[in-house]
């Protein structure tokens, strides 16, 4: 069921009057019989891995706790007849038993991970080294089951929980269907938000009292959601696509133009989806995490990935980048460089070599394909470069008499980023690293024949689209900016009555109307649901 | 107490660390700022702050990050 559809729209519906209906004590069980009928149209097949990660997680996060409580029972008990070092040295090898318990559930669940998003690659590359290598052609069968729903999504979403047991973060969810709601909550399990279980928690199990507002405020984001994909991202899907795949008779300005575009459709489709997720969970009363803060205005990579699918990076942040700047080998290597007079390098150990892990991994989070993985480094590049040519640049606006806050600088720094993470996304719109490239080539080329006069001419998108587009992206940005000064919604719902109809009706109209629901495009699916 | 607010001064000097309460929540310090400090910290301090210790309510405000460095001084 996709949330582009009249189905997912009468689902919501009747699970918005069951959830208001039923008393306060069992909405969570509304919500949870609701994510199962959802994740059940998905195909009832992938049942059993999102029943894995419930249950191992489940079972794990109760045995990290049973175990600790164990070993805190027994210092309590023991009183004075253990030393401080022996205390110490008790609690430490029941860390390590804990510890063992994490790493299995880690490694059973993004092992399933792996399994399902890298299979597929990994006998390709078997089958194409048999042939190669020995000429056998008695090729291993590609598994045929597809990427389960949102299996990305909710597994760094259920193992962030088990890492956070393991620190003691907040107790374990007792019960376990609780628990599965958790986990399989329907409006983020496409396409995230990757929430936090001390986040999301108490707004799936404290249900709110009805109240129309937040129904009206929900469905303003959701059709605002709806805005994005329909009018933005899906008007430039076929455009890009069409693009891309002429590259070589569109290079120089068109190509260009496609590679800024696909940004426009990426934000508008991600962001859109999100925002449909968002709002269909505030009528419902549950607030998501926030995973865009317009990216587009950020005025260096490392913000910009701040502001960009924040929940994945905060993820990276607190599970992988935090732990392994302070895991003592890397901060023993560090420091020994340190003392071999290197001390800037030794300084920057602890966080350069963690953040390479990051996006390494965060390149694979996107895809199996070596694309992904190269796209990831880039922007590890990028960023590092970004950090450490700082101060030179400081020094250039220095020269120049230009201050950080100029209104100058903030446009071309913006600029620059969006420039940058641009062409970075052809890694994501070709086909593999060398298209990539050759793409990247040609957008030096075919300058001599460009036609400034009949610029239009050449342009690989229809003139209604291009309007459209054009004033919705302007639209879309404006938004944005307003939201600079806080919630555009709020605002609306402060003016008379009147206009705020207004505000909706065009909404709804720009929607129906200037949505795209032409042929040949699957206007349901979401490019991130693929993730 | 001086000694952390050295420390935090030689990441951003610009900002008041008697008052300010939200030098993560506010995005006052990014992870390198964050990590910056923490390995002076354990130098300093001659501590271990280890992954379980790296949240935001830890390191939101001088006061804060004093109170880390005295729990995991005494333990």
């Amino acid at each position: 069921m996709s949330f582009i559809s009249v189905d997912f729209a009468l689902f919501v519906t009747v699970a918005l009057i069951l959830y208001y209906v039923f008393p306060k004590d069992y909405r969570w069980v509304i919500l949870l019989i609701a994510s199962y009928v959802f994740y059940g149209q998905s195909g009832t097949d992938n049942f059993i891995y999102i029943a894995v990660t419930t249950v191992s997680a489940y079972a794990a996060a109760a045995l990290i706790e049973q175990m600790r409580g164990r070993a805190e029972a027994y210092i309590r008990d023991a009183g004075k007849s253990l030393s401080k070092d022996d205390k110490k040295a008790y609690k430490q090898s029941a860390k390590k038993k804990q510890k063992i318990v994490l790493v299995l559930a880690l490694l059973l669940n993004f092992g399933i991970l792996a399994y399902v998003k890298y299979a597929n690659l990994a006998i390709a590359h078997i089958n194409l080294f048999r042939l190669t290598h020995f000429g056998s052609t008695d090729f291993i069968p590609f598994r045929s089951v597809l990427l389960p729903l949102g299996i990305s999504f909710y597994t760094f979403q259920t193992m962030g929980y088990l890492i956070d047991i393991y620190y003691s973060k907040y107790g374990r969810e007792r019960n376990f269907l609780k628990f599965a709601l958790y986990v399989s909550f329907f409006p983020q399990i496409v396409q995230g938000p990757i929430s936090r279980f001390g986040q999301l928690a108490p707004e799936l199990f404290s249900p709110k009292d009805f109240d129309f507002s937040r129904i009206r405020s929900g469905f303003y984001r959701i059709m605002w959601g709806l805005f994005k994909k329909l009018v933005i991202a899906d008007r430039l899907a076929g455009f890009v696509s069409g693009t891309m795949a002429q590259k070589e008779t569109y290079r120089g300005f068109y190509l260009i133009l496609a590679i800024f575009a696909y940004s426009m459709q990426i934000y508008g489709d991600f962001s859109g989806g999100i925002d449909v997720a968002a709002g269909v969970a505030e009528m419902f009363g549950i607030k998501l995490a926030e995973n865009f803060e317009r990216p587009f205005f950020s005025k260096s990579i490392s913000e910009y990935w701040q502001r960009w699918h924040i929940t994945l990076g905060t993820w990276f942040k607190d599970y992988i980048f935090y732990p392994l700047s302070v895991n003592k080998t890397v901060l023993r290597i560090g420091k020994s460089v340190r003392e071999h007079k290197m001390p800037a390098l030794g300084k920057r150990i602890p966080i350069y070599v963690p953040m390479l892990f990051v996006w390494a991994l965060t390149g694979m989070w996107h895809g199996s394909e070596m694309r992904f993985v190269v796209w990831g480094l880039f922007n590890y590049v990028f960023i590092v470069l970004g950090t450490e040519l700082a101060p030179l640049s400081e020094k250039i606006c220095r020269i120049l008499y230009l201050k950080e806050d100029d209104v100058i600088m903030k446009i071309y720094r913006a600029g620059k980023t969006f420039w940058l993470m641009s062409f970075l996304r052809l890694f994501d719109i070709s086909a593999d690293v060398g298209d990539a490239f050759t793409a990247f080539r040609y957008v030096f080329s075919g300058w001599g024949t460009f036609d400034i006069v009949n610029i239009y001419e050449n342009l690989n998108l229809p003139m209604e689209d291009l309007i459209v587009a054009a004033i919705a992206i302007i639209i879309m940005f404006a938004v944005d900016m307003a939201a600079r000064k806080g919630s555009v919604r709020l605002r609306i719902f402060s003016l008379p009555v009147p206009v705020q109809w207004v505000f909706l009706s065009l909404l709804i109209v720009a929607v129906s109307v200037f949505g795209y629901y032409g042929p040949g495009y699957d206007a349901a699916s979401f490019i991130y649901g693929a993730f | 107490m001086d000694r952390i607010i050295e420390i935090l001064k030689s990441v951003h000097p610009e900002v008041d660390y008697e008052t300010e309460t939200g030098l993560i929540d506010k995005r006052i310090f990014d992870s390198f700022d964050v990590v910056t400090v923490v390995g002076e910290l354990m130098d300093e301090f001659d501590i271990e702050i280890t992954a379980e210790h790296m949240v935001p309510e830890n390191f939101n405000s001088a006061k804060a990050i004093a109170e880390l460095v005295e729990n995991l001084e005494e333990e």
